[in-house]
């Protein structure tokens, strides 16, 4: 029982520096340019298979790298597939939220059939930190993956506050998402900074794709549960706001993993979505979020 | 601007070229030619169409000479299908099957702009119910029992998810709806003893004669259609665009938009539970993959917007289309290939055409009618 | 008799007070002004009124009735229209689906219901916009987008309407023409609520006048009184007194 409830706690703390992340990366694309980019999950996808292709000496047989150039790596491609994504697709549509809507969805669909099309269905395992640490005194076990999670999450998050409150650049990006109005009147540059935004985003789930499939396996249906889990925490904590993604990504990681752990896991599944329901009928503006209004 | 910047700006440049390009090459040429066959067909008919307009013109919208002339060969090719068309017939019955989903959507969804996400569960729930009663209680219920109790359920499902929902603007409803399709399909699998989890159940086919099956598909779908046009030209139909357009005016007006949201999920839920029954027989079985699946919400989504959403016929022709292209154009590409160049052309209309291929040959035709409207 | 009675009005949006305690009445028939610089509230007390903000206390009574709590179709549908400051016509229908749309009864049955042509047309003729009856409103000129919001409104057959700046945007003779018709309005017994900046043509067509400042009642009384009071003055009308004396 002790080390039940100490595997939750260090479990749930564990995975919810990478919940945060996958939500910060959502949540900083809408609160740029109301865009609630649904191919976010796909995102997360790219950054799994990119790494176990770069990786794994059997897929791409000519490029086999050390973990150490493979993640930094993964994390530039998957950048640049979402920057790609925003200025060839997104910025074309990106007035129309409706259509954005439905053409990220299906941009997400078919990533599906492409990464089933390339890597076929079944699921991959791949292994980022091999090795399992035993904590005798509380009666858990943790995986130095999970670790390497925890670390590169925050590692991540630290980066990005101080990208976004000291860099010029970054604290564009924190003006477009407060008033988009009032940064383009102070010379804001306006699609330069959304384009950034998608891409550091991108960069951000790349890293989180990396640690889920790792932690689980990369398969082509994965990106649901993340987007699900992104939808759930931004609108928990309060679309836009990055603060409030990490507090929620804490509540929405601790609740998954406490309900997984002592209800069984097909109840988790359904646990996060009914909270996700809840909080949207109750408060929808969240935590810390203002509430939905179009500029 | 950085390099960056710079590609990125020149990459729209390129595509906003290309686009221009093509519709004034294309265009100008075309326009050439149908113009010289289509004028005066358009002469020939217009008696005919000046005769539909006067009767049903009220109810069901006015239409040029060769709009008419579609309507005829696209109905009279659906009837006399299996004259013509027997090595398709099993297509064009799906075809007809999904027409009923991407109608019912758009009756909701197209027309008054909540955009839900969630129908598939709505399909799916028909299709349950239909299989829980044919597993757990009778398997030879006859249909007479089947589909009103799966309407039932499924109108009862759709309000249960549009009550709470509707108070929500936009994406917020949007992404409810995704969840509840989540939701859904878990709890298909969690309630795997009920209901077979993913093997999912087995429904007897209402007849082994593909003939009658697909008689029996065309019809319900064309009753489907009829009666939502002529909901859709309504006032209920005016006020639900509206409603899209500006909710604020709506209420301004006197109308309760709540209450014409919540009948616009009624008058979808009913297509729905029709189109899922059907299904359920066609496909002899019900099974997450099949009915559930999130997927399938976003097929139905894609037939409506490539055919023309908020136009009920539309929607009809997008799904022929894309059941048709999904199942025997594209089917030597084989399984992901032909999703794949499924997907590019959604949006590819997406981006281009947004309000649909359909509709825009609509238009096309009542162009060439001239000036009469 | 009095119709419309806003009694102890407040409104406050996180820490900032709106409408502050606010109290007047509209009688039957009468023009009331609603006046004040801007920021001052009238356009939040007009949303307040239609329900489009819940209000933070007090209490809006239309003829007898409390209808602070009210959705706004049920306030329209009592007879208490607004015509916002914004135009919002809805550009794929035309001005004559617009007006329309507003005559539909409040019933999801209703499959050919609404006003017949000749109501329409006299709802439009009553702003002179007649003849537009069959254009989109994205073609009209900005004078006629006005009067089509006004048509509408019309169009639900009030008995109280409020009207948000109808004078914005019109030249002289515009100005001088929609007063004509307020006053014809009056004449079919419609009591009306207008909020301007125009003080020439807001003080010859109004018979009373209630002034804001700061969410506030500053004052209320004759228009010519209005004028010459010294607080009104100081408050905003400075420099624009002379231009209406």
């Amino acid at each position: 029982m002790l080390g039940d409830i100490a595997s939750v706690i260090v479990d749930g703390a564990l995975i919810s520096a990478v919940y945060a992340l996958i939500a910060i990366g959502f949540t900083m694309v809408f609160g740029v340019g109301g865009v609630l980019n649904l191919a976010h999950g796909a995102l997360i996808m790219a950054g799994a298979y990119t790494y176990l292709s770069l990786v794994s000496d059997s897929i791409l047989a000519s490029v086999t790298l050390h973990p150490i150039v493979a993640f930094p790596l993964t994390i530039v491609i998957v950048g640049l597939i979402s920057y790609g994504l925003y200025v060839v697709l997104v910025r074309t549509i990106e007035e129309n939220v409706v259509i954005t809507f439905l053409a990220t969805i299906v941009v997400a669909i078919a990533f599906t059939e492409l990464v089933t099309l390339v890597f076929h269905a079944q699921p991959y395992q791949y292994s980022v930190v091999p090795g399992v640490l035993q904590v005798q005194a509380l009666g858990t076990r943790i995986l130095y993956v999970e670790l390497a999670a925890f670390v590169a999450s925050w590692g991540a998050m630290g980066l990005l506050w101080y990208y976004v409150t000291k860099t010029d650049s970054g604290r564009s990006i924190r003006a477009t998402s407060m008033s988009e109005r009032g940064a383009m009147l102070t010379g804001v540059d306006v699609s330069g900074v959304r384009a950034r935004t998608w891409l550091v985003a991108g960069g951000l789930a790349g890293i989180a794709g990396v640690f889920l499939g790792g932690i689980g396996a990369a398969e082509p249906t994965m990106w649901l549960e993340p987007l699900a889990l992104a939808f759930i925490i931004v609108v928990v904590g309060g679309i836009g706001s990055i603060k409030g993604s990490v507090a929620a990504a804490y509540i929405v990681g601790y609740l998954q993993t406490a309900t997984g752990q002592f209800l069984g896991q097909s109840v988790r599944g359904i646990m996060s979505l009914v909270v996700l329901v809840v909080v949207l009928l109750v408060l929808p503006q969240g935590l810390y979020g203002t509430e939905f209004v179009h500029e | 601007m950085s390099d960056r910047e710079q590609t990125g700006r020149g990459i729209g440049r390129l595509v906003g070229r290309a686009e221009s390009v093509l519709r004034d090459t294309l265009l100008a040429q075309g326009a050439g030619v149908v113009g010289a066959v289509g004028r005066p067909a358009e002469r020939l008919l217009w008696p005919v169409a000046e005769r539909y307009n006067r009767r049903l013109g009220e109810r069901f919208g006015e239409v040029t000479g060769l709009q008419l002339l579609l309507l005829v060969v696209a109905f009279g090719g659906l009837v006399t299908a299996p004259l013509w068309g027997q090595d398709y017939l099993r297509p064009l019955t799906l075809g007809a099957v999904w027409a009923v989903f991407a109608m019912g959507w758009d009756i909701q969804s197209g027309y008054t702009g909540y955009i839900s996400f969630g129908h598939s569960a709505l399909s799916g729930a028909a299709g349950y119910t239909t299989g829980l009663l044919v597993l757990h209680l009778n398997p030879g219920l006859s249909l007479f029992v089947t589909v009103p109790l799966s309407i039932l359920v499924t109108t009862v499902l759709g309000l249960a998810i549009a009550v709470p929902s509707l108070r929500l603007r936009g994406p917020y409803f949007s992404l409810v709806t995704f969840v509840t399709v989540l939701l859904f399909y878990r709890l298909t699998k969690a309630l795997s003893e009920w209901t077979n989890g993913l093997r999912g159940i087995r429904v007897d086919v209402f007849t082994y004669d593909l003939t009658l099956q697909y008689y029996m598909v065309v019809v319900s779908m064309l009753a489907v259609a009829a009666t939502l046009t002529y909901v859709g030209r309504s006032d209920v139909g005016t006020v639900l665009v509206a409603i899209r357009e500006n909710e604020d005016a709506v209420s301004a007006a006197g109308l309760d938009p709540t209450k014409f949201k919540l009948w616009s999920f009624v008058l979808s839920a009913v297509p729905m539970g029709i189109g899922g029954v059907l299904l359920a027989h066609v496909n002899a079985g019900v099974d997450p993959q099949t009915f559930v699946i999130v997927d399938n919400s976003i097929q139905m989504i894609a037939m409506a917007v490539i055919g023309g959403m908020s136009s009920i016929l539309g929607p009809l022709g997008g799904a022929f289309l894309f059941v048709g292209l999904r199942d025997v154009f594209l089917v030597g590409l084989g399984e992901e290939l032909r999703w794949l160049a499924l997907w590019l052309l959604v949006l590819l209309v997406l981006v281009f055409a947004r309000d649909g291929l359909f509709r825009l040959l609509w238009r096309a035709l009542g162009a060439l009618g001239g000036d009469r409207r | 008799m009095t119709l419309l009675s806003v009694e102890d009005l407040t409104k406050q949006f996180g820490g900032l007070v709106a409408v502050d305690d606010l109290s007047f009445g509209v009688e039957s028939g009468e023009i009331l002004g609603l006046i004040g610089p801007n920021g001052s509230g009238k356009t939040t007390v007009f949303n307040c009124i239609m329900s489009i903000y819940q209000v933070t206390g007090g209490t809006v009574r239309f003829d007898g009735t409390d209808i602070t709590d009210d959705k706004t179709h049920e306030i329209v549908n009592r007879g208490l229209s607004r015509v916002s400051q914004e135009s919002n016509p809805i550009g794929s229908m035309t001005v004559r689906e617009n007006i329309e749309l507003f005559t539909f009864p409040n019933s999801i049955r209703s499959l050919d219901g609404g006003a017949s042509d000749e109501a329409i047309a006299s709802y439009a003729a009553q702003v002179d916009i007649e003849d537009a009856l069959d254009d989109d409103p994205g073609s009209l000129p900005h004078a006629d987008v006005r009067r089509l919001e006004i048509a509408k409104a019309l169009a639900t057959e009030p008995d109280l309407l409020l009207l948000d700046e109808p004078f914005a945007g019109l030249n002289q003779t515009e100005v001088r023409r929609l007063s004509e018709q307020f006053e014809s309005f009056r004449e079919q017994g419609i009591t009306m609520v207008v909020v301007d900046h125009n003080m020439r043509g807001l003080m010859d067509l109004v018979d009373r006048v209630v002034v804001l400042h700061n969410g506030q009642k500053l004052a209320s009384g004759d228009p010519a009184d209005i004028v010459g009071d010294e607080r009104v003055q100081d408050a905003y009308l400075a420099g624009e007194v002379s231009a209406v004396q």
